[in-house]
């Protein structure tokens, strides 16, 4: 017998209550968790909005900048907060979900600056969403500081709100080519592989011009689409080049099954260079042997050493409080983003302040030593101090086989 | 020689498809649902061949039944519980509701086991074949032989057993497959499960081949799509053509273009196939 209509309507409908409540349900748990990492009582509260992609593909992301500004937060409000003047001010950062859909993130940055009031902001994930957001605190005047955006073409937007914790794409890859040079001399051809992407993109055309200026020459340079699901014919097409690099940019994800899809096709080289994943320890855990030997460079690595500043203090005692707080060694994500807390705090400090201006002319004309390294910044707001290190994965591990003052192990060919 | 490697490349990526879309096809053809779940069900699959893995050290190929039975059950129970509540309703009801369905799985998988990716990593890989210059992945071409071989049974077991055979019914008139004392509900869940164990199995496999998140379910999804409507509707032999046409199409498209048109290419020839022949490759009207 067929059942009325009505009687199936209200069934639907109640199954999609049942499906609305616990959708609901789950929002709130993510937005309690969010929030009571930053929520503290105290007289005097700075807010500090932070637009991260914590659901959806780039949660991975968002999730470890997170950990480092919930590390700073959480450290100097252990320590008696910011004083500025007579005032005491403690941290709270509020978080806001994009679920890495970047239009999204340049809304929910209007809302944290017009809804949520807050007095700074931190830069949602990546070159294209902080690119896309900055618009809208340079709008409003608010000091924001990008943890994790490289290309030059977010700086060069002559915003005057805007400070980045990475120094541009080509300080990573003209060390890396140049230590090749040296170390490798029988090394000469080099393929590109590109995520057809912001980031990967323009790190691909940089390594392009510093192959070039090294002396190497460039066989071949290749783009995929995002949400690619096989590699296979790129690689075998790389293959018909006879590179002795391969140089791949893109996601962790991209970049796992680019290294497993290589010894499929038999593309065997003696340097392999990704950028960005092996930084991470998902990288090696997911690739084992085959992640051995793999190049990449970073603006940061555990194994730095730098002393100075607030908070942290030195890179040692970082990577202490961050193990202690997460039990995992800390990359370049992370530590870039407490990094950016520390950098507003000597603003706010050097301004003896938190006028959104002067802590903003403040930023502009820091200089400073971190447990990130020293600060400074170039007139279109990116750092100009650091000296990206370039590891590589040997044992399982990521060491730093350049600059030499914090050499851990020498480059080895890949066998 | 390198066309015959592009060629092979394009089969074997075409295999990992069939075993993508089998069972998206089949629940589809037969139920008349969009199962938006099916790319997380190959998740879960890939999610029991790692945690398989990684607690005992079993080879993922040895835990294609392990998850298939699982999958198998959860797929029934969700189908006899939920889905068959609004079976009968307008295809965008059901879709609305795997939809749904989709978001609380995978946020609860993204709970569970976190975003970051994952892999099956063999301590000895199984390698490659090389028959000259052309190299042949075995994880893939098992894979690829496992694909058909489950697609076969399937395929096999709807012409010929008593219960495929109530399965085709039940596609082709419902009200009087029920008259004939076939149990419509049993035969959609069982049908639902079926699509499900398909998955299971191919995440399984696949978790030595691609990295393993939740995130990877939509991408899933996606290449089912088109490979469905490419080999045509509820045929099962047409997930298994338009998977490997699929395949060899996109690889001779790298190859010709470039990597990054890839994807272009495959739905260009979804639009082109629409217009020309709406039924998909192997499709027709009615069922086997």
């Amino acid at each position: 017998m067929k059942k009325s209509w009505f009687e199936c309507h209200t069934r639907v409908v109640r199954l999609a209550h049942i499906a609305q409540v616990f959708g609901l349900a789950l929002v709130f748990g993510a937005a309690l968790t969010g929030f009571s990492a930053g929520a503290v009582a105290a007289e005097k509260t700075l807010k500090v909005g932070a637009p991260l992609p914590l659901t959806g593909p780039l949660s991975p992301e968002g999730l470890k900048q997170k950990e480092g500004y919930d590390l700073w937060a959480e450290q100097v409000n252990k320590t008696g907060g910011i004083k500025v003047g007579g005032d005491t001010y403690k941290i709270q950062i509020i978080y806001s979900d994009y679920q890495s859909n970047t239009p999204r993130a340049v809304q929910l940055a209007e809302k944290l600056i017009t809804v949520d009031k807050v007095n700074f902001l931190f830069s949602p994930f990546g070159s294209g969403a902080t690119k896309a957001a900055s618009a809208v605190s340079e709008k409003y005047g608010i000091p924001t500081i990008a943890a994790t955006a490289s290309s030059t073409a977010v700086y060069n937007q002559g915003y005057k709100y805007l400070f980045g914790t990475f120094t541009p794409n080509s300080t990573l890859t003209t060390p890396l080519a140049a230590l090749v040079r040296q170390k490798m001399p029988n090394v000469k051809r080099v393929a590109i592989l590109a995520r057809n992407d912001l980031f990967p993109l323009a790190i691909a055309n940089v390594m392009n011009g510093s192959a070039k200026k090294s002396g190497f020459s460039v066989v071949a340079f290749e783009k995929y689409s995002i949400g690619t699901l096989d590699h296979a014919t790129t690689l075998t097409k790389l293959r018909a080049t006879r590179p002795d690099w391969v140089f791949a940019t893109g996601y962790i994800n991209d970049l796992i099954l680019i290294r497993k899809q290589m010894r499929d096709v038999g593309l065997r080289v003696p340097v392999v260079t990704m950028i960005a994943g092996p930084a991470y320890k998902e990288y090696a855990e997911a690739l084992g042997k085959q992640a051995e030997n793999v190049t990449s460079a970073a603006w940061w690595h555990p194994a730095v050493r730098y002393t100075g500043g607030p908070v942290f203090g030195s890179t040692v005692k970082y990577n202490e409080l961050f193990q202690a707080k997460y039990k995992k060694i800390p990359d370049y994500a992370q530590a870039s983003s407490s990094a950016a807390g520390v950098i507003l705090q000597l603003g706010i400090q050097k301004a003896g302040s938190i006028d959104p201006k002067k802590v903003r002319d403040a930023l502009a004309s820091l200089d400073a030593k971190t447990f990130y390294g020293p600060v400074r910044f170039g007139p279109n707001g990116q750092i100009t101090s650091l000296d990206p290190p370039v590891f590589q994965i040997q044992g399982g591990k990521p060491v730093v086989v350049l600059p030499a003052a914090v050499k851990q192990a020498d480059l080895k060919p890949i066998k | 020689m390198l066309y015959l490697q592009i060629l092979v490349n394009g089969l074997l990526l075409g295999g990992l498809y069939a075993c993508i879309a089998s069972g998206f096809s089949l629940v589809w053809g037969v139920l008349n649902v969009i199962n938006i779940l099916h790319g997380s069900f190959i998740v879960i699959g890939s999610y029991v061949g790692l945690l398989a893995h990684q607690q005992f050290g079993i080879n993922p190929f040895l835990t294609v039944p392990v998850a298939g039975l699982i999958l198998y059950g959860f797929g029934y129970a969700l189908q006899r519980g939920v889905i068959n509540r609004a079976v009968g309703q307008p295809v965008l009801v059901t879709l609305t509701l795997t939809f749904g369905l989709e978001l609380l799985v995978n946020n609860t998988l993204i709970l569970g086991f976190s975003a970051d990716y994952k892999k099956v990593t063999l301590e000895n890989p199984l390698g490659q074949i090389e028959l000259g210059a052309i190299f042949i992945a075995v994880d893939r071409l098992l894979a690829m032989v496992l694909a058909l071989v489950l697609t076969g049974i399937l395929y096999w077991m709807l012409r010929g057993s008593r219960l495929g055979r109530a399965i085709v019914a039940v596609r082709m008139d419902r009200e009087a497959a029920s008259l004939m004392g076939v149990k419509v509900n049993t035969i959609y869940a069982v049908t639902f499960g079926l699509g499900a164990l398909m998955a299971g199995a191919a995440g399984s496999m696949m978790s030595m081949i691609y990295p393993i998140s939740p995130l990877t379910s939509t991408a899933y999804l996606g290449k089912a799509f088109v490979i469905c409507v490419l080999g045509g509707l509820g045929s099962v032999p047409g997930a298994i053509i338009g998977g490997l046409v699929l395949g060899v199409i996109e690889s001779f498209g790298s190859l010709f273009f470039s990597a990054e048109l890839a994807t272009t290419f495959s739905f260009v020839l979804l639009i082109l196939l629409l217009i020309f022949r709406p039924t998909g490759l192997l499709g027709r009207r009615g069922y086997e």
